[in-house]
């Protein structure tokens, strides 16, 4: 099976209005699966869902074969799935270093949990290789409130690996990054396909386009439609509600 | 090098020595001149200060403002004070003082662990009104006379034994119960636990995603915070001989608050000196005049405009620095040497 992950009918509204309203796809195993859609779309809100952040009012998320719907985010967490945010979420007094710690320390058996850090073990090891990977070797010991943009939100991606998930969801990762950033947070995202699921969203089309292996599009919290990029970009419904002058 | 937060608990300790030698330094001289009365205050300030210790975990660290922490101090006391009048046993007064406000402190944390911020604070403020308006209208635990007649008792520490009413001695004994809190304290929030408490304080919303229960992380917290204050507590009645509905009622908490942000709050070692500082203060100042309260209403008010970060907060960052640049020096090879 090749299916990670399968998101059948999700639904919620919010007062009158249907923010996510029945929105069914499968994220295939180690591929990048894309969610785009307008402005208000309802994508960070199925990405809520999905993550445990709200309550679905309808429909499931199944990861591995366990039905996950309505679980917390901590449990969601155990069930193998990491999140970003779009407006970055760090502790911003702590270090880079420390913010890694707390997000691999769930590596470390229960036992050590009332035991110093380890200097050495699962967790420090995977934070040393994190900072390595992403490049903050320099930056191991600033305090994240003093990074640049970019390096917050590479950052972002960073912390959702150190628990090692199977799937991974990134709200708009290269969200105000300059030009070279983002390329380089593509490249970075690709690279992470042989580890993890990913799931994204992210609104520039290019970036969409390349990166993808399938792509999902919403419009007025319905799925609008899906297929490989090609497919996607073809679609004259897109192109409408989406590409807009078409 | 180091972890930023392990620095900052490593300078938590370099303040905490320093008291605890001004703690020794004053304790020679005091038994030297004979002296009782500011010995007995001295102990004192360092019970309160394992009050204030308990508020600054939950304020400095976790990020709970609680306005009812004197709830499980007088709790501590009145269990302390009820088993001493039956059996005059140091240590099953600890022990159940101890067990007392561990249950205590999970059905308080049960309630105030529903809301959060401002609701926090004043859930904690009632819980600990209640508590002691019922304390204060029970008659079989003195009412507003409190209990008297609390013992003097000699406590076993296995090879010598101290009478509580040696003013040297019980400061001594105080001054390590104290430590021992206080280490208990900077060990845990030193822990993989710790830092999540920690993490609580900077970043609420973001710690579900870290795969914990922000409840279970905020609920180990405040009972942690409820046995250190509880504990703290249960050695006041054997230093005053009595204990009071005053301990449970919000002047108490409200002065071991002052002192958590006159010391330092995220800094352990500041509430201690906080409290002694303040101590010492109600007592010069209490000499001079009756309006004592009025001055340390307005030394809060400066030390707030002008210490935010109280004292040891102040201080803080010249000992950091000083840290980490041993840290930073330390793990590189001596090249020198290896050519002698």
């Amino acid at each position: 099976m090749t299916d990670i992950m399968q998101v059948e009918g999700l639904c919620i509204a919010f007062g009158g209005l249907k923010a996510v309203d029945g929105v069914s796809f499968t994220a295939e195993r180690n591929k990048i699966t894309t969610v785009i859609g307008p402005n208000g779309a309802g994508k960070t809100t199925l990405f809520n869902l999905i993550s445990g952040a709200l309550k679905p009012s309808g429909g499931r998320v199944i990861i591995k074969g366990k039905d996950v719907t309505g679980k917390g985010p901590a449990a969601l967490q155990e069930a193998g799935l990491a999140r970003s945010f779009q407006i970055t979420n760090l502790f911003f007094e702590m270090t880079v270093r420390e913010n890694l710690r707390l997000a691999a320390q769930r590596l470390e058996p229960v036992r050590q949990a009332l035991l110093p850090l380890r200097r050495h073990g699962r967790a420090a090891d995977k934070v040393t290789a994190l900072i390595e990977r992403f490049g903050f070797a320099e930056k191991a010991h600033e305090i994240v409130a003093a990074l640049s943009h970019g390096e917050q939100r590479r950052l972002e991606i960073a912390m959702c690996l150190a628990s090692e998930p199977q799937v991974l969801m990134l709200d708009e990762p290269t969200q105000g990054m300059s030009h070279g950033d983002t390329e380089d947070t593509a490249q970075l995202i690709r690279s992470l396909t042989d580890e993890v699921t990913i799931l994204l969203i992210e609104h520039d089309i290019g970036l969409v386009m390349s990166l993808s292996d399938h792509v999902v599009v919403m419009h007025q919290g319905r799925k609008l439609a899906e297929g490989i990029p090609a497919e996607v970009r073809a679609d004259s419904a897109v192109q409408a509600a989406y590409f807009g002058h078409g | 090098m180091h972890d930023r937060l392990d620095i900052s608990m490593r300078a938590n300790h370099v303040f905490f020595w320093i008291l605890v030698i001004v703690a020794l330094v004053f304790a020679a001289f005091a038994s030297f001149s004979g002296d009782v009365f500011y010995l007995r205050l001295a102990t004192e300030a360092l019970i309160l200060g394992g009050l204030a210790l308990s508020i600054d975990i939950l304020l400095g660290f976790t990020g709970l403002l609680s306005l009812g922490q004197a709830l499980y101090f007088g709790i501590g006391a009145y269990v302390s004070a009820l088993v001493l009048r039956e059996e005059p046993s140091f240590w099953l007064a600890m022990g159940a003082a101890g067990v007392s406000v561990l249950l205590a402190g999970i059905a308080g944390g049960l309630i105030a662990n529903r809301v959060r911020g401002v609701y926090f604070a004043l859930i904690t403020f009632g819980m600990a009104q209640v508590v002691a308006k019922v304390v204060y209208n029970s008659r079989e635990l003195g009412a507003s006379d409190g209990l008297i007649g609390i013992p003097v008792i000699e406590i076993p520490l296995g090879l010598i034994t101290l009478s509580a009413g040696d003013p040297l001695g019980f400061f001594l004994l105080t001054l390590v119960i104290i430590a021992l809190l206080y280490s208990v304290s900077a060990y845990l929030l030193g822990t993989p636990f710790g830092r999540i408490i920690i993490a609580l304080k900077a970043n609420e919303k973001r710690v579900p995603y870290l795969g914990y229960s922000t409840w279970a992380a905020r609920m180990a917290a405040y009972v942690l915070a409820a046995v250190i204050a509880g504990l703290a507590g249960a050695l006041y009645p054997m230093l005053r001989g009595f204990v009071s509905p005053e301990l449970l009622f919000f002047a108490t908490s409200g002065d071991a608050l002052i002192m958590v942000i006159v010391g330092g709050a995220g800094t352990l070692a500041g509430a201690i000196w906080g409290a002694v500082i303040l101590t010492m203060l109600k007592s010069v100042i209490g000499s001079w005049t009756e309006h004592h309260l009025i001055v340390i209403g307005l030394i809060f008010m400066s030390a707030i405009l002008f210490m935010p970060k109280g004292i040891v907060g102040m201080l803080k960052p010249f000992v950091e620095r000083n840290l980490l640049r041993n840290s930073a020096r330390q793990p590189k090879p001596e090249p020198e040497r290896t050519a002698l």
